[in-house]
């Protein structure tokens, strides 16, 4: 309770909690559309329960819903725990809770009635827009000013990763979304043809690079030494992660477009860049690794760290397999197959959900001042987690892979060798597969839900026990 | 050679206004980005930047989770 006077841990608590019933919505989405993939007959000639209509709440909630409600969480926390202050504003902080649901609320309703912006990661109309925009600038400034505040000289490299995320998802908000409304719920993008194109790619790309990268790197930097309880390996090649993460991801965007009325240099610009992030992704990969570096055995017995050290691999190898994928020779092949699918959700499972799922298991202890109540059941998550994006992006890089291959493949009279629908009829199986992966990871997080609310329900009846054996004592 | 030269062919008289902000804020940036790198790699400043290492670690010990973030 002491802790909770000295930081504003509520407004974390709420958050910590709504991002673990996002996990669940949003994957849970995910596997119906999934399964509308392998078998059509889910769609029911419903238009509202359509995969189209389905597929951008699937991604609204999973990024915006549960990634930002982590991203909400954590950034309150950590500020507080490295600045030695309280949030500036608590007032503020609510603000943002009730403003980012009621922004998740409207997803909910508007997308299923079809009103969209047909912008990809960016879909929800103008109105809402502003919303995002308003709460996104007081959840920045009340993080700023509790840094402006803190009683601490240095400011930890995982607030630098946080500011980064601000900074740009404000940028590229504000202007990927410029549109002209002609109704409530109708407007234009103020850009056409090419433009609007790289400018949709500009935000898509770094909604990935500062929304899901730098933020939960933010996330990383923070929780896995705490967790291990070890310093960070190297706090140099910490900034020199931060800083060319910074200024490389701001290029990528435009591999999205290659071979496309784009110019041909900026697709090689975007190729070239997303090559080069390699290095510095890597650096971040095994910095985190590293800080194992003489206590790998923590591996063995503490499951939360699991989490948090498996999604660096994961993170490692979605960040390799993006830049190949980048590389027009490659994108040649990959392009508008299923192996983006895989690659998105390698970074997307693999990466942001398991160090968030890890980070949101470590605060609820430190929260609530409680044990979690079932290890074994943070266990069976992790396993059922991994196995589940296992099966997920191998399903994908199979039937992309095939998808690229049947797509091209000419017969001697320079014929296409099979019909479009000859490959959708190939996927089949893989879509299966991946549906039941997509399955196995979202009962993972059934049971996350299912162990921290025992887990908060039991702490919070141990407090009254005690204040209540308290208050006797003094009768 | 020329096939290079080409490549990078640039008609600078059509630059608008737009595209010579974006060209200095970029050349400005990677300029700080290679000062940035310059200091935390030069072997002096280790000490100092790694002193931050265990940031975290400290916090436990003066505004822990222990001692309820109290000095």
């Amino acid at each position: 309770m002491q802790a909770e006077q000295q930081y504003s841990f509520q407004v974390v608590k709420w958050f910590a909690y709504m991002a673990v019933v996002y996990l669940v919505i949003g994957t849970g989405i995910g596997v119906f559309i999934a399964s509308q993939l392998a078998w059509p007959d889910l769609n029911f000639d419903n238009p509202y329960i359509s995969f189209g209509r389905l597929r951008p709440l699937h991604t609204n909630v999973v990024i915006f819903a549960f990634g930002g409600s982590t991203l909400m969480a954590t950034a309150f926390y950590i500020v507080q725990r490295t600045s030695g202050v309280r949030l500036w504003s608590d007032k503020l902080a609510w603000f943002t809770f009730w403003g980012w649901n009621l922004i998740m609320l409207s997803a909910v309703i508007t997308l299923p009635l079809g009103y969209t912006q047909a912008k990809e990661y960016a879909e929800l109309e103008w109105p809402i827009d502003i919303l995002i925009a308003v709460v996104w600038l007081v959840y920045s400034f009340n993080f700023i000013m509790t840094l402006s505040i803190r009683k601490v000289s240095h400011i930890y490299v995982a607030n630098w990763f946080f500011l980064a995320m601000m900074v740009m998802i404000t940028y590229l908000h504000v202007i990927n979304s410029l549109a002209i409304p002609v109704e409530l719920f109708k407007s234009y993008s103020i850009f056409s043809g090419v433009q609007d194109a790289m400018i949709q790619w500009w935000w898509g790309h770094n909604a990935v690079g500062f929304f899901l990268t730098a933020g939960f790197l933010g996330i990383m930097y923070y929780f896995v030494p705490k967790q291990a309880n070890r310093p960070i390996y190297s706090y140099r090649l910490s900034v020199v992660h931060f800083w060319a993460l910074t200024f490389g991801y701001v290029w990528l965007g435009a591999h999205h477009l290659q071979y496309t009325a784009l110019p041909d240099w900026t697709g090689s610009l975007g190729a070239a860049i997303s090559l080069a992030m390699i290095i510095p992704s890597w650096g971040g990969a095994i910095n985190g690794m590293f800080t194992l570096s003489g206590a790998w055995d923590k591996l063995r017995t503490d499951y939360i760290l699991r989490f948090l050290i498996v999604s660096l691999a994961f993170y490692a190898m979605s960040t390799f397999e993006g830049p190949v994928m980048a590389a027009k020779t490659v994108n040649a092949l990959s392009h508008y197959t299923d192996w983006t699918i895989g690659h998105v959700h390698a970074g997307a499972l693999g990466w942001v959900a398991m160090v968030s799922i890890g980070a949101l298991y470590h605060m609820v202890e430190r929260l609530w001042g409680t044990k979690i109540w079932s290890v074994k059941l943070v266990n069976l998550h992790f396993w059922m987690a991994t196995i589940g994006t296992v099966i997920y992006i191998t399903a994908m890089w199979v039937s992309g892979i095939m998808q690229g291959l049947m797509w091209r493949a000419y017969d001697d009279y320079g014929n296409l060798a099979y019909t479009f629908v000859e490959s959708v009829a190939q996927m089949h199986p893989y879509y299966a597969m991946r549906a039941a992966g997509g399955l196995i990871f979202f009962l993972g997080g059934c049971i996350m839900l299912f162990n921290i609310t025992v887990t908060i329900r039991k702490a919070i009846a141990n407090e009254s026990a005690k204040s209540a054996a308290v208050a006797n004592a003094v009768i | 050679m020329t096939k290079l030269r080409e490549y990078f062919q640039t008609d600078w008289s059509a630059m608008t206004g737009t595209d010579w902000f974006g060209l200095i804020l970029t050349v400005v940036v990677f300029i700080i980005m290679v000062v940035v790198y310059v200091w935390v790699l030069n072997p002096k400043n280790k000490e100092s930047i790694e002193s931050h290492r265990t940031m975290l670690l400290d916090e436990d010990e003066i505004k822990s989770e222990k001692q309820d973030g109290r000095e």
